[in-house]
């Protein structure tokens, strides 16, 4: 079992360094330049050159690249070119909790909301409630968070005044108005989960109510919503955390659209404002830790089968 | 032209200024002890209130010598004086000291600024001649190099007269300096504290220290720039909020629903496509006239097909600016005749819509233009469009059938805002649209975009007559015979088509009602000095 978990720590940090190499080059290769953006439109190219070795920009690609990586793995990610921000308080300290509390937020009401929507489809299967959570589950995933974003603001917050338009406060220091402003970012980025887990929770739970275990708990004559509840969905543990682990790339890809209409400060506008700008060393940043995180994630979920199955748990 | 007749133009400009101090002296004690530091329990007192605005544009850096952002200056304005300042009464734009007392000419080349006695720096040091020095060397000639470097490059000496008397020694006249030596748009003349710049080099724009009416706080990545009240600023009473926020924001309309729900104060910039709705919205002020700027089709020059004068001619006359500006200015923008806008009121004609200058919309002649083109069949030419500036792609998509009416096919190529910045530094391109923003001079608005090697003539129009008549215009500091001078070379530029020019735009920003005496300057600031809070 460490073993096993000792490798896949191992293949993940190859699998960081092939996503450092390959995201340095391409950003490299992207058409466009850092000097050229941060001087504007008024400079000369005295300036222009200056500045370029300023940065280390005039450097060939190893030398940049080998210079980076071994910072980088000190803990010594840079400062920004233009702005001068400390990347590592930036990228890390700001930014990465920011997402990370959204990112919790979203999954939380995603399973909070989907798994018992998903269950009561099962249970009550081909009924009205079935079918109607069928077209809101249609619904969430076609429907563009972004947009839902939008129209959540300009009816909870510009409207009725309930929430807060925008903003990030940490749950960390303000615990309570810390949700309060994570409400409705929460379900913007939530809607498309809580549609997949939904639909996978009643497909599961439908299959798994056919089981003979199942027959034979009704048989001993237990209440019903303990069939289901403690019989039935303990089963659909384990396709759930796959698919989540599965699809926290999505997720991450959603936090994107989602800080830049809430205005929160996290790896998506992080992202956004540094591509825009070739701050290649922060688009660096953002890229490592999401690539991390994904599949830092990954690993944890493959860690977690033994114990949501007993079955795959080794056998002394 | 003789010596008196710029003092004249001196006086005047500075005549408001000499009324202001005179009253200033009337109040007399009052300001030593502020100045001189003893807390002034009273000036702390009025200061109450904490304003948060969104700024919704990128902000590159604080420092101003570095900066290429206006959404960056409106805040290294609060934080920061310059040399001199703008001051506009709603009707014409002149140019004040601010941190000098005077500024005298001693011949057409000397100028002598006397600075505000005992005025300190947010870190304490005293800001002096010695201070004004090492700044305007910083931007001449520091390293790295400042972007800002050009205004300066007439500057032959600085000569230190006393601690708080400094002469500008420049190598002609220069009548461009007022807006080099100010602390907006100019940059050039912003004094930063030398203590400052010394203790923390390239980092200066994440610590910057002026003399401001605000004091910089922090700065956190796309949350928020946080001021606060130095209340040892030299003018009196002011400012009167005790902190500011600047809310940084992507989304424009994020903005808005903040600002309609009260969550924010202010927007810094609001873009065109909102302003209907802030309008209908009773809570909130709209401020913004036409600013001074010029949009233009640029045509690239070098290369066929528009290196042929006549089919760039067909291009100027075929372009309906009246729809332009309502179709893709959301109908908020005015028709541009020639580079020139109305807030350089002693160069912009009032008149100009009738005066047979520039260029304006003709299909007739724009035909007559494009039956004399070499190429008499179908043109192709790649329209490069970015969403970028103030209205994205929607120029383009507006011209592109202009363009087919005088049978020229543009290929609208939608590239990322960073390549198009490559490609049209590169020429890369055979048409494009862009704007030129915040000019207060013709100086900056003509010569650099158009001088047969300049930095910014990106679509390489050539004509060394220009080049002359803008470098005549550079010396001449007598209004009457630089506008003479600049007519003329605009008349050059518009008649062989370097571009066709298209409207002014207004630039507006926003306040809650809330928000009082916040005054407008169409040079896109947001001096908070007089602003408070209900």
């Amino acid at each position: 079992m460490l073993l096993q978990a000792l490798g896949k720590i191992a293949q993940t940090l190859v699998v960081l360094f092939f996503v450092s190499v390959a995201s340095f080059g391409l950003l490299k290769l992207a058409p466009g330049d850092p000097i050229q953006i941060m001087l504007g439109s008024e400079y000369s190219q005295e300036s222009y050159d200056s500045l370029k070795t300023e940065l280390g920009l005039d450097q060939p690609f190893l030398v940049q690249y080998a210079d980076w990586a071994g910072r980088f793995i000190q803990g010594d990610w840079g400062t920004s070119y233009v702005a001068r921000a400390e990347i590592f308080t930036y990228a890390f300290k700001e930014a990465l909790p920011v997402t990370l509390t959204l990112a919790s937020f979203s999954l939380a009401f995603a399973i909070l909301i989907g798994v018992p929507l998903g269950v009561l489809s099962a249970v009550k299967k081909d009924t009205i409630f079935d079918a109607g959570s069928a077209v809101l589950a249609l619904t969430g995933t076609a429907f563009p968070s972004f947009l839902l974003g939008i129209l959540l603001i300009w009816f909870f917050a510009v409207k009725l005044q309930l929430f807060p338009v925008m903003g990030y406060v940490s749950p960390w220091e303000n615990f309570w108005l810390g949700i309060y402003h994570m409400i409705l970012p929460g379900l913007t980025l939530s809607t498309y989960f809580i549609a997949m887990i939904t639909r996978l929770t009643r497909a599961t739970l439908i299959e798994v109510m056919e089981q003979p275990y199942i027959t034979a708990a009704r048989a001993r004559g237990e209440p019903s919503w303990r069939v289901v509840w403690v019989h039935g969905v303990r089963n659909i543990a384990m396709p759930l955390v796959t698919i989540l682990g599965l699809q926290l790339g999505v997720l991450l890809q959603g936090t994107v659209l989602t800080e830049t209409v809430f205005n929160l400060p996290g790896i998506g506008q992080m992202l956004t404002s540094a591509v825009l700008g070739r701050e290649y060393l922060v688009m660096q940043a953002g890229v490592m830790m999401t690539a991390a995180l994904f599949i830092g994630v990954n690993l944890l979920v493959d860690l977690s089968y033994p114990f949501l199955d007993p079955r795959l748990r080794a056998r002394k | 032209m003789t010596k008196l007749d710029h003092k004249k133009v001196l006086a005047e400009r500075l005549s408001a200024r000499f009324g202001r101090r005179a009253v200033l002296k009337g109040i007399g004690a009052g300001i030593v002890t502020a100045a001189t530091g003893s807390v002034p329990s009273l000036a702390r007192a009025q200061q109450s209130g904490h304003i948060k605005i969104a700024s919704i544009k990128v902000i590159d850096t604080l420092d101003p010598h570095f900066t290429g952002f206006l959404s960056s200056i409106q805040i290294i304005n609060n934080i920061h004086n310059g040399l001199l300042k703008i001051a506009y009464d709603g009707e014409n734009v002149t140019f004040e000291p601010d941190l000098a007392e005077t500024w005298d000419l001693e011949d057409d080349k000397t100028h002598v600024f006397k600075l505000r006695d005992g005025v300190k720096f947010h870190d304490g040091t005293p800001c002096d001649a010695e201070a004004v020095k090492f700044s305007l060397l910083r931007v001449k000639e520091g390293k790295p190099k400042s972007p800002h470097a050009w205004k300066l490059a007439l500057l032959e000496r600085i000569e230190v007269v006393d601690p708080l008397t400094v002469r500008l020694i420049f190598s002609q006249p220069y009548a461009f300096l007022p807006v080099a030596l100010n602390g907006s748009t100019g940059r050039a003349g912003t004094i930063v504290s030398p203590a400052a710049v010394q203790k923390y080099g390239t980092d200066y724009g994440r610590n910057p220290v002026g003399t401001g009416p605000f004091k910089f706080v922090s700065w956190k990545e796309n949350d928020s720039i946080e001021l606060e009240a130095n209340p040892d600023y030299f003018e009196p009473g002011l400012p009167k909020l005790e902190r500011a926020t600047f809310v940084l924001m992507n989304e424009a309309s994020t903005a808005l629903a903040a600002l309609m729900s009260g969550q924010i104060d202010g927007m810094t910039d609001c873009p065109m496509q909102l302003v209907n709705q802030i309008e209908a919205f009773p809570n909130a002020t709209l401020y913004g006239e036409i600013e001074g700027n010029y949009t233009f089709v640029g045509m690239n020059c070098k290369r066929s097909p528009f290196d042929d004068i006549n089919l760039r001619r067909a291009v100027a006359w075929g372009l309906d600016r009246d729809t332009i500006v309502k179709q893709a200015y959301f109908g908020r923008a005015q028709q541009a005749y020639t580079p020139i806008s109305p807030p350089m009121t002693d160069f912009f004609d009032p008149n100009i819509a009738t005066s047979g200058r520039g260029q304006w919309y003709d299909l007739d002649k724009a035909k007559a233009f494009r039956a004399k083109a070499a190429n008499q069949g179908e043109v192709e030419a790649v329209y490069m469009m970015a969403e970028r500036g103030p209205v994205g792609t929607r120029i383009a998509q507006t011209v592109a059938p202009m363009l087919a009416e005088i049978g020229i096919k543009a290929k609208l190529e939608l590239v990322e805002p960073a390549t198009w910045v490559k490609r049209r530094n590169g020429a890369d391109f055979d048409l494009y649209d862009f704007e030129w923003v915040a000019d207060l001079d013709p100086d900056e608005t003509l010569y650099p975009e158009f001088k047969s090697d300049g930095a910014w003539n990106f679509g390489g129009w050539v004509n060394t007559d220009f080049d002359d008549l803008c470098a005549q215009a550079q010396v001449e500091l007598d209004p009457a015979a630089r506008r003479a001078l600049y007519y003329k070379a605009e008349d050059l530029l518009m008649d062989e088509a370097g571009i066709a020019v298209m409207a002014h735009m207004p630039i507006y920003k926003v306040f809650s009602n809330k928000v009082k005496g916040f005054k407008y300057i169409p040079a896109d600031l947001v001096n908070l000095h007089s602003v408070s809070l209900d």
